[in-house]
């Protein structure tokens, strides 16, 4: 909607402020890394990160949330959203919240996640430092991606802050704003189209050609063998990635063994049981019974299913399942790379 | 840390995993594994519900699972189900009562397409557990018999003792508007009847082209069944298939019931053969 301007001094009470009255969530330092953690003061909050452990997702979809609460006869859901500002977020994890919007809400609506997602201001922030084995100057081909509310360029002694949509907007009464000069503007359109120079891996294909490439690779077994040999079914690349969200549901009792919560927890379809059924007598059947179909089907949903659904691949090249995966097998550069080129 | 609750419109909004409660009319075990159960929501709603549908059951502290809808859709004031004792959650259902709750989501996913298979004839092919979820499908097609062609039945299981539905059973022999055909894999001393897979039941069966087909039983036998179709031409369009698969949330959001695009959960749990005979995985 329009551009606005903010000095250092005033963005650190603006930030400060609102975290007295509002829930504000963003990158903070742990340890050598970052996670996206509440923030009391602006001290807390580290625009200058490169890439969080685990995406932002978690903020509407929790690792563990309590679906709803039972005790001997009844049962009762839990949906009660709290106003939060999640300030900081990298286009490319915008992009990924974007993607988990559309695929919580088609068909079924899940007001588990979306009561959340509607309760949340989202203010983007330019990428300041480029994660090693980031390649999402070509998975999103803009540093505008569609999902946030505001979007924050730092520059020499403050900050360009655009507003994209009332929520974003709203937040403008409560920090020191003035309308951001032309040569302003300039500079943070500059920033921005810099940081996406300098992504050191690519993956130069169109979604559409992802999509039919990696569909007509599905019988290719000896591909697949090839990709996944290493794999060891840990789930560790769904975990961390923006776009995963699957997930299982569980019934915990309280100590009580009378009431207790029914509990959705990620869940990841690289484990082995992710795909079995029960059968009569203690057998089983894994409809997806070796590493290689199982890693295969990871590929199929992001490369093609989710692909054809949402435009482009469900992979936001953030890198993080690259650094997560201990044997180094689920870089989708590499992986698309070697399925679009196999002959 | 202050944190006002948000108190928009989206704070009402109803959250798709929380069941209802059912109160067991009836129950009894037709079998040392199997028991069947008359369901009625607590606070007196009908279920509406097509044939082939599913609904999630769940004793609270459990956990939930998926099963088909045993009764007719007629009748919707009541509900049966016939769950199969296997793990965690199919044990504690089958350990409630006439009088006790179970907890329901549903109805869920995409069930036959009744209109589809009036004016023709119609074979229904149960294998096991299998027979349960089409029991709505033969119960409607038993009442509206006229609306119908020729109608088949075959119902196989693994010995004499696991057959379901004794009542239902002599009612289908008897009934001259159904062709009732039974077999096991083992019998027993008192079993005068077929003793085989259920394919063997197609030896003595002539199928027109034209007939609907529905096949629902465990993952192996469809492969099988659909070779015999193949043999009597009937067309991958006017095969109905049921799955199973891995199910969390029945809504098309956990990703466990996945097959290639498809969600069993809503795509399914019927599908006709023509829409999947191509996605790998699916058979
Ligand atoms: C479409 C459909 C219709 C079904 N209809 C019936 C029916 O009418 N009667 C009946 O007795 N059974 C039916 N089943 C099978 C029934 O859902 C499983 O036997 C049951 O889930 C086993 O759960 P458990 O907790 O007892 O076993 P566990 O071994 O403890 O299983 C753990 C969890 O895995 C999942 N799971 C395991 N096996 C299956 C499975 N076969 N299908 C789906 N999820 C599974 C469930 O979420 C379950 O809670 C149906 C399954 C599907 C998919
Ligand atoms: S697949 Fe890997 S690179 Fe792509 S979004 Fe997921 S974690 Fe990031
Ligand atoms: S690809 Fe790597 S991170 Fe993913 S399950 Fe296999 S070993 Fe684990
Ligand atoms: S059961 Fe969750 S997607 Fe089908």
């Amino acid at each position: 909607m329009s551009s606005f301007y903010i000095e250092e001094r005033d963005f650190g009470t603006f930030v400060n402020t609102l975290a007295q009255n509002t829930r504000v969530v963003g990158p903070v330092a742990k340890r050598q890394k970052f996670v996206f953690g509440e923030i009391g003061s602006v001290e807390e909050l580290r625009l200058d990160y490169d890439i969080t452990i685990l995406p932002p997702k978690k903020v509407f979809f929790p690792p563990k949330q309590v679906i709803a609460r039972f005790d001997a006869d009844s049962v009762e859901g839990t949906i009660a959203p709290v106003d939060t500002v999640l300030l900081g977020v990298h286009p490319y994890d915008v992009r990924g919240i974007d993607m988990t919007d559309f695929l919580f809400r088609e068909r079924n609506e899940d007001w588990d996640y979306l009561a959340q997602r509607e309760a949340t201001t989202i203010v983007a922030s330019n990428v300041q430092k480029v994660a090693p084995r980031a390649f999402w100057a070509s998975m999103i081909d803009t540093n505008e991606p569609k999902g946030h509310d505001a979007y924050l360029t730092k520059l020499d002694g403050g900050y360009v802050f655009e507003t994209r949509t009332p929520k974003g907007e709203a937040l403008l009464a409560r920090g020191a704003f003035r309308d951001a000069t032309g040569p302003e503007v300039a500079a943070a359109q500059s920033v921005n189209a810099d940081a996406l120079g300098q992504c050191q891996e690519q993956l130069p294909y169109t979604s559409a050609e992802i999509a039919k490439t990696i569909r007509e690779s599905f019988s290719n077994e000896e591909l697949w063998d090839e990709l996944s040999k290493d794999c060891f079914s840990c789930g560790s690349c769904n975990t961390v990635c923006p776009t995963c969200y699957c997930f299982d549901m569980r019934d915990v009792w309280n100590l009580d063994q009378k009431s207790g919560t029914r509990t959705r927890y990620w869940d990841a379809c690289l484990t082995k049981e992710f795909a079995a059924i029960s059968m009569p007598g203690g057998g089983h059947e894994n409809f997806r019974e070796h590493h290689q179909t199982r890693f295969r089907h990871r590929f199929m949903r992001k490369g093609a299913y989710l692909n054809e659904k949402l435009g482009s691949p469900a992979c936001t090249g953030c890198g993080r399942c690259s650094m997560a995966c201990t044997v180094d097998i689920a870089d989708p550069v590499r992986v698309i790379t070697t399925i679009m080129e196999w002959s | 840390m202050p944190s006002e609750s948000h108190d928009c419109a989206c704070a009402e909004r109803e959250s798709l995993f929380v069941p209802r409660e059912a109160k067991i009319l009836h129950a009894h075990a037709p079998t040392s594994t199997e028991k069947h159960f008359t369901l009625q929501f607590a606070d007196g709603s009908p279920l509406i519900f097509e044939p082939g549908q599913i609904l999630e059951v769940g004793v609270m502290g459990y956990g939930e699972i998926p099963i088909g809808i045993a009764s007719s859709p007629t009748r919707t004031h009541t509900f049966e189900i016939v769950v199969r004792t296997v793990g965690r959650v199919s044990t504690a259902i089958n350990n409630k009562n006439i009088g006790d709750s179970l907890w329901v989501r549903g109805p869920l996913g995409h069930g036959f397409d009744v209109d589809a298979l009036r004016g023709h004839d119609v074979l229904v092919v149960a294998g096991g557990i299998g027979i349960c979820p089409t029991r709505s499908l033969i119960q409607y097609i038993a009442d509206q018999r006229d609306d119908f062609g020729r109608f088949v039945l075959f119902y196989g299981a693994r010995d004499p003792l696991q057959l379901l539905f004794p009542e239902d059973r002599g009612v289908w022999r008897a009934t001259h508007g159904i062709e009732y055909h039974e077999t096991v894999d083992r019998a027993d001393i008192s079993w005068t009847g077929n003793v085989g897979v259920i394919t063997t039941l197609f030896r003595n069966t002539h199928l027109s082209e034209d007939t609907r087909v529905i096949i629902c039983g465990p993952p192996v036998m469809f492969e099988f069944v659909i070779r015999e179709l193949d043999q009597a031409g009937i067309k991958r369009e006017n095969i109905y298939v049921d799955l199973e698969r891995r199910m969390k949330c029945g809504v098309g959001k956990c990703g466990h019931c996945q097959i290639n695009n498809k969600y069993c959960c809503i795509d399914g749990p019927v599908f006709t053969y023509a829409e999947i005979h191509e996605l790998e995985e699916a058979i």
